[in-house]
């Protein structure tokens, strides 16, 4: 294992995933440094919403080995919640539908577990919803959608849109988007884009994964990864990405 | 009979004098009573909930004139949202209760007072539906008779709510009481009826209750049972109804507390085009048992029935669900459909869900659904990649679950005071309202 990389925000060494007994993630390395956006790109089955769960915490995939960490700190020891309190964000691949729990309760619910857990003062239901109205307007979501239950009955590009409003409100300091891009139609992209672009700081990192070079035409990335059987197996710039669009992930492995 | 069945109805002895028809069928309840014994375990009604725990206890009938303050009262049964008529250990309490907001056309007063008042109008609906044969409860209950609450819905009557508060209260040791309710609409009266079930003191108490409903042509009655007994407590409840021609009821229980809580549902479409919705909601964990049968009979044309109920069963709880829909041979167009789904919180909690479908006619449409599952873990990852700690994200979504059948109820104030009564036996209770 490698020394930590001095002001890396995420990194990740070394690790190692499994799902029953089939390894998964076979030795990955990334680091991301504050203020970076990375790229991850790589066929279908290659891993990359397992990492993305890894780092987030869903306990589906089991960690056989490496070190996770944010800031420093362990992720991989924390339980969902403190990772999301840590600053780190999951935009779902796909978004769970919850009916019962009202959109924007649901929001305001995690806003204020989060500032509680950091000791700040939680918002109350009319400075909550002054905030979310404006985050609302800068991701063009309808307002209409809050009142729903969380995802219900949302179509595929909406609940992409719901998870960059909450991504929006709850100004993570690292974002993990997972296919952020799929099922969004050209306007939908462009607004979609713009919500990440806006969280775009020196202190905030963004990690995306996707298939098309399209969203990284709007979200330009320092870096892009291509991942494929469990690994970064090579990282570039923007020009490996309209490699790949080109020439398919065939070559990469050659 | 064994020892606690004789304690059962022993108190019987210390009844007042009544007319010869309530003499007569306190009779017949306690002669039923006497050759039926408490069900066992062997009886298919009884297959999951064993009454061995009532053995236990030796039940005293409860002092009537026990002194209640109105403020205990309200804490159990929160602040009455209309016409509110108090039972306590069974009997009438003018001093607790209040008619203010009694709809108009509505007419509700004690049993014990109708009996006396308009003892015809009573004698032909008593015990009409609540057959004593082969129902020890009901049998029991018929022992007892001569306290509870009787309704009278006219036909002028267009809505509005009468509240009933059974309160067993309990100073120095366990009691059981076995109120009746009986309902009257008359031909197009509508109102809503409010049962709620609670307790006072830390003794065991046992309540039996049976409500009578019957319901003239075009009638309409919405109903609602909250059980909110303590954790120690045993509640049976039998609810028999008896339908008109287009009449509609619509009934809805909600069982959160007790050790045992048993409902029985009868209702019997008499009358052509007739409507029932029976909608339940039951919580339960520890080692409590929460039981809830039901049987809807349509003997003639064009009835509908709509059966749901909903469990959520943590701990070692275990819940029953059995329900009967009988569809007769004269019964054609009849349209039956009934849901059961449970939510299991723990490895241990168990349901027994047993739908039975008895179908003697082909015109029909009937069908049955039902789900035992546990919480989405996707769903409680997301809340949690969120921020929103295990426990709280576990409540959310458990009272999403509860919700539809909070929302099914009509009467803003009730509907406020069972979601509160809901998230409150989940963590992160309050908060979860709050934004509501
Ligand atoms: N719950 C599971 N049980 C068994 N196998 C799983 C499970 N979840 C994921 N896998 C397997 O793990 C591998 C990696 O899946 P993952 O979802 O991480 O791929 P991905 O790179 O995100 O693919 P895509 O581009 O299609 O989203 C796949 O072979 C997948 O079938
Ligand atoms: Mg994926």
């Amino acid at each position: 294992m490698s020394q930590p990389s001095n002001g890396a925000l995420l990194e990740v060494r070394d690790l190692r995933a499994r799902i029953d007994a089939k390894e998964i993630l076979k030795g990955l390395d990334l680091v991301v440094k504050p203020g970076e956006v990375h790229a991850i790109m790589g066929p279908n089955g290659s891993g990359k919403s397992t990492f993305a769960g890894v780092l987030a915490g869903r306990d589906r995939a089991e960690v056989t080995g490496g070190s996770a960490t944010l800031d420093g700190k362990d992720l991989l020891a924390m339980s969902p919640e403190t990772r999301a309190v840590a600053g780190l964000f999951l935009g779902f691949q796909y978004p769970v539908e919850i009916p019962g729990v009202g959109n924007l309760y649901f929001l305001r619910t995690a806003l204020n577990a989060q500032r509680k857990a950091r000791g700040e003062e939680e918002l109350d239901a009319v400075d909550f919803l002054g905030l979310a109205r404006e985050k609302m307007k800068l991701v063009e979501m309808d307002p209409a959608f809050m009142n729903r239950g969380v995802n219900e009955g949302f179509s595929g590009g909406e609940k992409k849109r719901n998870e960059v409003l909450q991504m929006a409100v709850l100004e993570p300091r690292l974002s993990i988007l997972d296919e952020i891009d799929s099922g969004l139609d050209i306007d939908a992209l462009r607004q979609v884009a713009r919500g990440v672009e806006a969280l775009r700081s020196p202190e905030r990192s963004i990690l995306l994964v996707t298939h098309y070079q399209r969203l990284l035409e709007y979200i330009v990335p320092d870096q892009i990864h291509v991942m494929a059987a469990g690994r970064i197996v090579r990282t570039g710039g923007r020009e490996l990405a309209l490699e790949l669009e080109k020439k398919g992930y065939a070559w990469v492995d050659s | 009979m064994n020892a606690a069945e004789a304690s059962l109805v022993s108190a019987t002895g210390g009844l007042p004098p009544a007319p010869e028809f309530v003499a007569a069928a306190r009779r017949a309840g306690r002669d039923a009573f006497e050759r039926s014994g408490l069900p066992g375990t062997r009886q298919e009604d009884w297959r999951f909930t064993s009454l061995a725990p009532l053995a236990a206890h030796a039940f005293g009938h409860g002092d009537p004139a026990v002194p209640v303050l109105a403020g205990d009262l309200e804490r159990v049964a929160g602040k009455p949202f209309g016409a509110r008529l108090v039972f306590v250990n069974g009997r009438f309490r003018g001093e607790l209760s209040t008619a203010h907001g009694m709809p108009t056309g509505v007419h509700a007063s004690s049993l014990a007072h109708a009996i006396s008042a308009t003892p015809g109008l009573v004698e032909s609906r008593l015990g009409r539906t609540a057959m004593v044969d082969g129902r020890p409860f009901a049998a029991l209950n018929a022992a007892f008779l001569g306290d509870g609450a009787f309704v009278h819905v006219g036909a002028d009557a267009r809505g509005g709510v009468v509240e009933l508060v059974f309160a067993t209260a309990s100073t120095d040791g366990p009691v059981a009481c076995h109120p009746r309710v009986l309902v009257v609409a008359d031909p197009g009266g509508d109102a809503t009826l409010v049962e709620t079930y609670v307790a006072l003191g830390d003794h065991p108490v046992l309540t039996n209750a049976v409500t009578e409903v019957s319901l003239g042509a075009g009638a309409r009655l919405d109903h609602y049972q909250v059980q909110d007994q303590p954790a120690n407590a045993f509640h049976f409840a039998t609810l028999t109804v008896e339908q008109g021609t287009d009449a509609r009821l619509s009934t809805h229980s909600t069982a959160l507390g007790a050790a045992l809580s048993r409902s029985d549902v009868l209702a019997r479409l008499v009358g052509e085009g007739a409507e029932v919705h029976v909608a339940g909601l039951y919580m339960a964990d520890g080692k409590r048992l929460v039981d809830n049968h039901s049987v809807i009979e349509h003997v003639v044309p064009r009835g509908t029935s709509r059966e749901i109920f909903k469990g959520i069963l943590d701990g070692a709880a275990r819940g029953v669900f059995a329900g009967r829909i009988r569809v007769m041979a004269g019964a054609s167009k009849a349209d039956a459909h009934q849901h059961n789904s449970n939510l299991l919180l723990s490895r241990d909690a168990v349901v027994d869900a047993l739908p039975q479908l008895e179908i003697y006619t082909d015109d029909v449409k009937a069908g049955h659904g039902g789900t035992v599952g546990e919480l989405d873990r996707e769903a409680l990852f997301y809340l949690r990649s969120r921020g929103i700690p295990a426990p709280a994200a576990r409540g959310l979504l458990i009272y999403a679950f509860a919700r539809e059948m909070v929302d099914r109820v009509a009467v803003p104030a009730l509907r406020d005071r069972l979601g509160q009564q809901v998230a409150a036996r989940l963590a992160g209770g309050g908060a979860i309202l709050e934004a509501e």
